[in-house]
């Protein structure tokens, strides 16, 4: 009796611990000030210059330091930062933004609508080989109108354009910094955010420094570095032990495991990220509707998804299973449909469709690239056996991958392929436009060849219209066409698996695959 | 001795130009376009022609080695694609861990290789012997990935001696250090023990024990001097492969060297950063041969370089 009193009093003592570590709220200290916060990604930053950039562990790293005018909150909201309030004219062509005042640049360079002309023009000029630039592409002009209020005119209506200004590729940096600094601009950034640059030590870490005189509400922490830790375990186990607090990309295999250290929480957030297979519309077998619908009831995405304890599936209950071609969290996501598993259904219409005793495909994808990507293919290709469907796997390195889907051969030689794609502006357009717009075929990422004359003019009229909520109904009825149209076997939105230790209080997973430490404190 | 290490240099000159030759042929024949993947999800195809342009790959291939030889010769190994940096800073900001990395390893390797194997050769067939030797064949089979990850569970997680990841003190090289050296140690023991035996074997060896020399001055000045060799041919060899990177254990311990930069070059398709680190691993491999060549001639004053 007594020991199962003494087991019961850890159980208590040690859930208590547990859930201590995870609240903020009722009877939480309140944020201190002061302390290190690192954080472990699997890569170092490429380049610490805002307008250059591609990858997600460098838009982590620059958000701290550089901030762009408008903000994509993890909610899904654009909201003003370095912007207050902006206007557009009835024909949506110019856009007038009021600038926040009293702003200075950690090198003291004061924030001016002249600054905000810099930055763009440097984003649209050619020769700067900014990867964003043609996030806002459709400027034809801008205005410094007063120091606070700069002026845009694009060539046509184009709604989602502060969603773009919201994206960190088109963060407002120093001029001084970068006129004087030139090519060597990219290993010592300069901008506007609560934290300035310190040091970067080359495929090893990134540290920054609180600023004083941010314009907002200051950093808590005094610095924040992130550290890079290529090898998955070993980025655990530097945060199990205690030299790291935050570890991104969590294994799913690891998840059940650290949910009983009370030390550590883990942290699920749903990313912008779709994984799907497209398929090639415009050949046999995939150019008939029902072989399309048919893959899509005979994989069944629940055994794919899994759940987290016990561990099942590929990944283990870290995604969701796609209701639409965008995320939630995107702005113009509805729910539309899922494919529910439903193998006689399946048969029936490959019977339909002339393919009763079966069917040979050729499935490519990569290897690395997506979680578990290659483990899901193989799942994939198991489940379609079921109904009389052979898929040859092809695996491939991902830059060979890409060069391939997107090459003049792929029309005739791809099949089926699985892709991810990020919607990191928040905005339906960038999910839905590039993907299923018929302009958008290879070498673009149309990689279903997908074409439908309604669709088109609905992505069209999305992009043109400036109403928000007419917006989101006019996405919701391209989504539903594509949903039944099926050009792709709709899979999954990836969840970021987070490790946070429990002093680490306030850090933000946000949907984009970014970490942010703002607003974040360290508890003693 | 100063003619021959003269003649060795030079002959260097034609070794880098093939390896120079075969890497630029070869990350060109791996289908994969820099472009398209420095460029990301996002880029137009605009975009990707530009970049193809700035990066010279829009021009015949036997063009882009002209040139690129050409700026070799002037010491300027081009600009990574993915950081836009110098790659010589690139390479520069990591060479001085793979050194200390590598020179740690090998210390380790050499003292407690030679060791073992010198105790193993002394008493042979024993359980000494056995043991180390089943000790050193284990060290050799399991791999890296996974002993690394056990020495920072135990030392770091656990025990909390060692820092498990990066650089920065002494400390951070402990762990790394050992996990690499062990592997090596082992071969180096393997080595060191059938050399000492074949030498043991010997008459003069019988002879200085006949006239009643000390035991460990028979297994120390006559017979481990004689036995050395093989036993440097295995440690330059090894040096070589430590050098050049040891990539798993660099990713293991998050330990930013040349092996990393390397791996990490390939996989994003970044020419300039792939060569200009073949070509200094390259390098290194043949300046170490030399040394140990070099060596041999301190070591054996039988052999002689003309």
């Amino acid at each position: 009796m007594q020991r199962v009193m003494h087991i019961a009093i850890a159980v208590v003592v040690g859930l208590a611990l547990a859930y201590g570590g995870m609240s903020p709220a009722s009877g939480a200290p309140a944020p201190t000030r002061g302390g290190t916060l690192v954080i472990a990604q699997g890569t170092d930053a490429t380049t610490l210059d805002g307008h250059m950039y591609t990858d997600s562990p460098t838009a982590s790293i620059m958000e701290h330091m550089v901030e762009p005018l408008f903000n994509f909150t993890p909610e899904g909201r654009i909201e003003p930062k370095l912007a207050t309030a902006f206007t557009v004219s009835p024909d949506g062509r110019t856009w007038t933004i009021r600038l926040r005042t009293g702003v200075r640049f950690h090198d003291g360079t004061p924030f001016n609508a002249e600054a905000v002309k810099f930055n763009l023009e440097r984003v649209l000029n050619p020769d700067t080989r900014a990867p964003w630039r043609f996030l806002i592409d459709r400027i034809t002009s801008v205005t410094a109108v007063d120091d606070s209020t700069v002026r845009l005119v694009t060539n046509a209506p184009f709604a989602p354009m502060i969603a773009h200004l919201a994206h960190s590729g088109t963060g407002i940096q120093s001029p001084t910094a970068i006129r004087r600094l030139g090519a060597d601009y990219s290993r010592s950034p300069v901008g506007t955010g609560p934290f300035r640059f310190k040091e970067w030590v080359r495929g090893d870490r990134v540290a920054m420094t609180r600023f004083d005189d941010y314009w907002g509400d200051k950093a808590l922490l005094d610095e924040v570095v992130f550290r890079a830790i290529p090898e998955d375990g070993a980025r655990v186990l530097a945060m199990e032990g205690g030299s790291v607090h935050v570890a991104v990309r969590v294994p799913p295999r690891d998840i059940e495991r650290l949910e009983r250290i009370p030390a550590v929480r883990v942290d699920r957030t749903t990313s912008v990220r779709t994984i799907f297979v497209a398929f090639n519309t415009q050949r046999p077998p995939f150019n008939d509707r029902r072989v399309r619908q048919a893959f899509n009831y005979a994989v069944n995405k629940s055994a794919i998804v899994g759940r987290s304890s016990p561990p099942t599936g590929a990944l283990a209950g870290t995604a969701r299973i796609s209701d639409a071609p965008i995320a939630p969290n995107v702005q113009g996501y509805s729910p539309i449909r899922t494919y529910d598993a439903d193998l006689d259904r399946a048969r029936a219409l490959l019977a339909e469709a002339g393919h009763a005793r079966g069917l040979t495909v050729t499935f490519h994808h990569p290897t690395g690239r997506y979680v578990r990507d290659a483990e899901i293919s193989a799942g994939i290709q198991a489940l379609l056996r079921r109904v009389g469907v052979e898929a040859r796997l092809v695996t491939m390195e991902f830059g060979t991958y890409v060069a391939t889907l997107r090459g003049p051969k792929a029309i005739d030689e791809i099949q089926m392929s699985m892709l991810g794609w990020g919607t990191i502006t928040g905005d339906a357009d960038y999910g839905l436009y590039a993907l299923f717009h018929s302009s958008q075929w290879p070498p673009q990422f149309n990689t279903a060849f997908y074409k439908n004359e309604r669709v088109d003019a609905l992505l069209e009229q999305g992009r043109t219209t400036m109403d928000q909520s007419a917006r989101n109904r006019i996405y919701r009825e391209a989504m539903t066409i594509i949903m039944d149209d099926a050009p792709w076997l709709f899979l999954h939105s990836e969840s970021q698996v987070t490790g946070i230790r429990a002093e680490a209080q306030d850090v933000i997973v946000h949907p984009t695959e970014r970490i942010v430490a703002t607003k974040a404190w360290i508890r003693r | 001795m100063w003619a021959y290490i003269a003649k060795r240099l030079l002959l260097a000159v034609p070794v880098m130009l093939g390896v120079a030759f075969i890497v630029f042929a070869m990350v060109r024949l791996i289908p994969g376009d820099p472009a398209m993947v420095i460029a990301g999800q996002a880029a137009t195809p605009d975009y990707i022609a530009a970049i193809r342009r700035d990066l010279g790959l829009d021009r015949p291939v036997v063009v882009q080695f002209g040139v690129y030889l050409t700026k070799m010769a002037q010491g300027d190994l081009g600009r990574s694609i993915r950081s836009h940096a110098p790659v010589w800073e690139e390479l520069w900001a990591r060479l001085p861990n793979t050194i200390q990395l590598a020179a740690a390893s090998m210390a380790v390797a050499t003292f407690v290789g030679v060791g073992a194997g010198i105790i193993s050769a002394v008493r042979p067939y024993s359980l000494v012997d056995a043991a180390v030797m089943v000790i050193a064949l284990t060290g050799l089979s399991i791999p890296i990935f996974w002993s690394g990850l056990m020495m920072i569970l135990v030392f770091s997680v656990i025990l909390g001696w060692f820092p498990s990841f990066g650089t920065g003190s002494l400390a951070h090289l402990v762990l790394p250090s050992v996990t690499l050296g062990m592997t090596s140690a082992a071969i180096i023991a393997r080595m060191t023990r059938s050399s000492m035996l074949e030498v043991l074997r010997t008459d003069y060896i019988r002879t200085a024990r006949a006239k009643g020399q000390v035991e460990g001055i028979v297994i120390g000045r006559h017979a481990f001097k004689n036995a050395l060799i093989p036993v440097i041919t295995v440690i330059g060899l090894q040096t070589g492969i430590l050098l050049s990177g040891a990539v798993l254990t660099e990713s293991v311990f998050a330990w930013p060297g040349v092996g990393r930069l390397l791996v990490e070059g390939i996989l994003t398709r970044d020419y300039p950063v792939v060569q200009g680190a073949v070509l200094v691993v390259a390098l290194t491999f043949v300046m170490v041969n030399l040394l140990v060549d070099i060596l041999y001639a301190a070591v054996d004053p039988r052999i002689h370089y003309r």
